[in-house]
């Protein structure tokens, strides 16, 4: 009985130690690449794991709109910088999100919209003054 | 001078002889022969490709592979079937986490919203 769970563990080891390992940049396939552009300085540092998990997410690319490959491409670079913990995180509140009637998401949809335009609107007001105050000394110069 | 012995022949001899036997001694040997059945169910492999009874199946089996080489067969056999389990359920996973990372990556909500 020994013997026998020794040799299973002895497969198991063999069996599982073949498993291929993440790619290096320049292994990468042109469409990976293409997909993966925003991360071309960090890539090969990235851990082995999210380059498989990023990987993953390339194959999706080429079915993608322009509008969200644009989203894609601009969300990527701050997507790998977060900790694996966070990325977890935001796995969990979105499967949750998902699961909210259509109603409550589109309610949330347009609360957030209506944020970030405010947000927006006292960053332009708060840069107002300063251009003005900045562009003062130009004028007095003259 | 080795005269070729049929098994069948023998095993009417036997039969034979064995009615022939007196009660007391018959007794005694069903009595040994429950006892070693007994302590042979006891002994038999849990892990046995064959069942222990099924002298003819074991048979096969003997003739195919080596007794030795059994527990080694039947390791590997469990050993895949454990490695194919796993990794198909990892693959699972990990297509999903690749769907929900696409789905955050180019849906309509900044990924500040899911982030802390």
């Amino acid at each position: 009985m020994r013997g026998f769970v020794i040799a299973v563990f002895l497969l198991l080891l063999c069996l599982t130690s073949t498993g291929a390992g993440a790619q290096s940049w320049r292994a990468l396939t042109p469409a990976q690449r293409e997909a993966l552009a925003p991360l071309v300085q960090e890539w090969d540092t990235l851990p082995e794991l999210q380059r498989q998990r990023l990987l993953g997410t390339a194959k999706h690319y080429s079915q993608m709109t322009p509008e969200q490959k644009q989203r894609y491409n601009s969300r990527l670079e701050k997507w790998s910088r977060l900790t694996p913990e966070q990325r977890k995180a935001a796995r969990k509140k979105y499967r949750a999100f998902n699961k909210l009637p259509e109603k409550e998401r589109e309610r949330i949809k347009q609360m957030l919209k209506e944020e970030q335009a405010r947000k927006e609107e006292q960053a332009r007001k708060a840069q107002q003054p300063a251009s003005g105050v900045s562009a003062a000394p130009v004028t007095n110069q003259q | 001078m080795i005269t070729k012995l049929d098994p069948g022949k023998i095993a009417q001899l036997l039969t034979q002889s064995t009615r022939q036997m007196d009660a007391g001694a018959l007794s005694a040997l069903i009595d040994a022969r429950q006892n070693a059945l007994k302590r042979q169910s006891v002994r038999s492999p849990v892990f046995a490709l064959a069942p222990a009874s099924a002298h003819t199946s074991a048979r096969w089996t003997d003739r195919l592979m080596p007794h030795s080489a059994q527990p080694w067969i039947a390791a590997g056999l469990l050993a895949a079937i454990l490695v194919a389990g796993t990794s198909f359920w990892h693959h699972a996973q990990e297509q999903q986490i690749s769907e929900l990372d696409v789905a955050i990556l180019t849906g309509d909500l900044p990924i500040e919203v899911f982030v802390d």
